[in-house]
């Protein structure tokens, strides 16, 4: 029923496209901010026409307009010569004609539905600032953040990567929105397959609208059915930029304040940038400790209803009092009371989001602290099963991309069930379909989980610990660059010469 | 088409029959943590179970609220029945929730029972995957049944996890280890014969009582107290026990020994008098001396008294096996391991000929903060 309405609607069309360009223009007067008019001076008349909001009005009224009503302006050809602008289109192309009006060209025909038309591009772009990060925050890095504006972004990017090799090929995408993609790399380091598997995937895309990066990465993703986001997204320029030189391929989308980094690998969902500012013993362990975090939190609520509901042997005997004293006075089985707590801490943390930031803290202390303690004197879940979930729940968070926190803390559920359902060897059958699942899954047609599996060691230097920079001398053996060494590998692996002693003979 | 179905039945099935997996929620089990046994005589035995009895905290706040559902749970269960019998089996009718033997942690047996052999009882822990391998085995001077119902001990802990810490704290001094693994073991391998810590209850405590040598699985000698130092020493090394050693009447020496390692080295396995060589080392330290005993100029004196006291302890020790033909030290193993073509048949023939020589060498590493 729904389908035929909208089919009707369809029919009476309005998205015809122009035939011409007085088609277009008619099209475009019905808006109230659409501006034609005929200019008439005693050198020149011409007609002026473009879009009041996408156009910088104080430039076409400061320097465009005086200069073109100038006596200097004898004919079109003039223009060139006396207006003060850096490119001047000419063009009979409609497609061209409508994309630029549409941008905030400004247009000059020589006559009222002339096909031949002169392109002033003259856009004003509406971008916030440049603003400090907030979903990947910094402690000693940079804290600049990509904004909705692609100049901005690229300009974020390029300021970092002064030099000629540094590439930025821009693209539209969507039929109708028409989006502006650019896809960044270094000539001379990003894979040629790569790139090209990159420009196929965005140009094949069939789509009527991209909205932001993060859907852009759902549509040209490997598997888009997979759990796993497998391209990461950052909202930091360093990181990109970082990438850039390790030779990788960025993609910027208009209107989006996140970039994707592709190909990407499993590890490198859990670095920050903030790993390359520490010491790397120090930025080793943390990322251990990241890890074990992302472990702990699939792990540790399904260990616990395995435990709990078959292998009470497995509980260590001084435990065991807790855990039965605790339980004692709840009326569930572990699993549902494992359910309600886990429902509860996502519906606390989907609440925290869409509330009002003031809001929202206080919905976290009245969730965290009020629910949680009030439900274990009420006898609803044991006060141990609190910790691990609060624990677990805070694990989660340590993972530094969003997308893949938010897999983390879903991944937990089909583990509970699979342990109600089999104990312990359910949840090693849980983590076997999760495992052959990452061994299929690729990034860029590249290995997804490519340290671990294929097995790449000299790409080990950077994924669970990261190595000092010394040995750091080659980049991931993964991206297949077209120089697989960052340095001079002779001089940083030069050996100290023999010590002479002072005195000889 | 097919194909998913294919793998969606099988998941449809795994998910509706999980249902019928029999689970054992932690807290609504019962879970058996001591077994007694005790013989009566024409096979018939007294057993008894013991649960622990988990009482809420009465810390306000901590525990859950209402009435702690475990504080009235059955706490033992005794009755008759034949030797070999499973008591959770036995129980089961008269249990409140199922009894479970996963977290069983001592296993009793009275001096007859142990007497009697206790064949029957390991097989069928050695049947049964459920039961843990590391669980304590005792022998109990006096009734089973009394030591795990009494309720007059000065401990609140449960009575079972009273006499497993005891006997697993003991073991890490001078008991050599026993759990249901090597008693298995020593019963199950070729020249060799287990033993069990013997406890008993003295007045309001618990005490170790030496230790029970079995001949095969019947209990034949008792090992007093002061002999287990060398018995130990003898058996594996150690640290952390301690020796008290009466070098003149009424004068005492202790000593606790940092180190204690032993070699054997064995001649003429297979002659009808095999020689086996024990070379013992002891590190110790003085725990306790007789004033004025041990000084500078009388430690290496003290030293050698010591070597020739324990070295003559321990053959001895030997010689009572060899009388009562079990080898508990496990020598016929020794004796194997060092001879070629090692001739098994004729070894319990041989075994109570065989000379036994013993060489200890004390060092005394330490006297004590003060000269």
């Amino acid at each position: 029923m729904f389908w035929k309405n909208s089919k009707k609607k369809n029919d009476q069309g309005p998205a015809q496209p122009s035939k011409s360009i007085a088609d277009l223009l008619v099209q475009l007067e019905t808006n109230p901010d659409f501006n034609h008019f005929c200019h008439k001076s005693k050198t020149l008349t011409c007609w002026i026409s473009y879009i009041n909001t996408v156009v910088d009005l104080e430039y076409i009224h400061r320097d465009l307009l005086p200069a073109l009503y100038s006596e200097r302006v004898q004919c079109m050809k003039d223009i060139a010569q006396v207006v003060p602008i850096d490119k001047l289109i000419e063009t009979r192309d409609l497609s061209v004609i409508q994309t630029s009006l549409l941008d905030g060209y400004f247009m000059i025909q020589p006559s009222k539905r002339s096909q031949h038309v002169y392109l002033i591009p003259c856009p004003k772009k509406q971008a916030r600032q440049v603003a400090d990060t907030e979903v990947e925050t910094s402690i000693v890095g940079a804290h600049d953040s990509f904004v909705e504006s692609l100049e901005t972004n690229i300009n974020l990017v390029r300021s970092r990567i002064p030099i000629p090799q540094f590439k930025v090929e821009e693209q539209r995408i969507g039929k109708l929105s028409r989006t502006r993609i650019s896809i960044l790399y270094i000539e001379g380091l990003a894979n040629k397959a790569n790139l090209n598997t990159t420009r196929q995937r965005i140009t094949d895309l069939e789509t009527v609208s991209v909205i932001n990066a993060n859907m852009l990465a759902l549509m040209i993703g490997d598997n888009s059915q997979s759990f796993f986001p497998q391209f990461i997204d950052t909202e930091r320029p360093d990181r990109v930029s970082g990438a850039l030189y390790e030779g990788k391929i960025a993609v910027l989308v208009d209107g989006s304040p996140s970039a994707l980094i592709l190909p990407s690998t499993i590890v490198e969902f859990f670095s920050t940038i903030d790993d390359y500012s520490l010491n790397w013993p120090i930025a080793s362990l943390y990322r251990l400790l990241r890890l074990f975090a992302v472990a702990f939190s699939v792990i540790s609520s399904s260990l616990y209803v395995a435990a709990l509901t078959y292998h009470y042997q497995l509980v260590p005997k001084d435990l065991l009092a807790t855990l039965i004293v605790s339980r004692s006075s709840v009326p569930y089985d572990p699993i549902i009371e494992v359910l309600l707590l886990e429902v509860m801490i996502e519906l606390l943390r989907e609440a925290g989001v869409r509330l009002p930031t003031k809001v929202g803290q206080t919905i976290g202390i009245v969730g965290g602290i009020v629910i949680g303690t009030a439900s274990v004197q009420a006898g609803v879940t044991s006060n141990i099963l609190l910790i691990i979930i609060a624990m677990s729940a805070l694990a989660a968070f340590i993972t530094p991309n969003y997308r893949m926190a938010t897999t983390i803390r879903l991944m937990r559920f089909p583990f509970i069930l699979a342990a109600q359902m089999f104990g312990l060897i359910g949840v090693g059958l849980c983590f076997m379909f999760f495992v052959c699942h990452l061994l299929k899954l690729t990034s860029l047609g590249r290995p997804f989980i490519e340290p671990i599996y294929p097995m790449r060691v000299t790409d080990l230097k950077d994924s669970f610990i990261r190595l000092p920079s010394n040995m750091q001398g080659q980049r991931p053996l993964f991206l297949r660059t077209a120089d697989k060494n960052r340095v001079n590998l002779h001089r940083t692996m030069q050996k100290k010469g023999k010590a002479k002693p002072d005195i000889d003979e | 088409m097919k194909q998913k179905a294919a793998l969606i039945a099988p998941l449809i099935a795994l998910l509706l029959l999980s249902g019928c997996l029999p689970t054992s929620i932690i807290d609504d089990v019962l879970l058996v943590e001591a077994e007694g046994i005790d013989y009566l005589g024409d096979g018939k035995v007294m057993g008894t179970v013991s649960m622990p009895n988990y009482a809420a905290n009465p810390n306000p706040g901590s525990g859950g609220a209402g009435l702690p559902t475990t504080a009235s749970m059955l706490r033992h269960l005794s009755g008759v029945t034949y030797d070999g019998k499973s008591l959770v089996d036995r129980f089961q009718p008269s249990g409140q929730m199922p009894l479970r033997v996963g977290k069983l942690r001592l296993m009793l047996f009275n001096t007859a029972m142990a007497k009697k052999g206790l064949y029957k009882q390991i097989d069928l822990r050695n049947r049964d995957p459920d039961a843990p391998r590391d669980m304590s085995l005792a022998v109990v001077e006096g009734s089973c049944r009394k030591m795990l119902t009494s309720a007059d001990y000065q401990t609140q802990i449960p009575v079972a996890r009273y006499i497993q810490d005891m006997i697993e704290q003991n073991s890490e001094h001078n008991y050599p280890e026993s759990t249901l693994e090597t008693f298995m073991y020593a019963y199950y391998g070729d020249y060799m014969d287990p033993f069990l810590p013997i406890i008993r209850k003295q007045g309001d405590h618990i005490e170790m009582y030496g230790l029970a040598l079995f001949k095969g699985d019947k209990y034949v000698m008792r090992l007093s107290e002061n002999r287990v130092f060398t018995f130990k020493m003898l058996f594996q090394k150690f640290s952390q026990g301690v020796y008290d050693y009466e070098f003149a009447p009424n004068k005492h020496i202790a000593l606790k020994n940092v180190h204690t390692n032993v070699n054997y080295k064995v001649k003429n396995g297979n002659s009808s008098s095999p020689d086996i060589y024990a070379s013992v080392n002891v590190r110790a330290q003085i725990r306790q001396a007789n004033p004025g005993s041990i000084s500078k100029s009388t430690g290496p004196g003290m030293e050698k008294k010591l070597n020739k006291h324990m070295a003559k302890e321990a053959v001895q020790l030997v010689h009572r096996f060899q009388r009562k033909r079990i080898d508990p030290l496990q020598l016929g193993q020794h004796v194997r391991s060092y001879t070629r073509n090692f001739d098994g048949k004729s070894w319990p023939e041989r075994y109570p000929n065989a000379r036994f020589h013993c060489k200890v060498d004390v060092t005394i590493r330490q006297t004590g903060i003060s000269e």
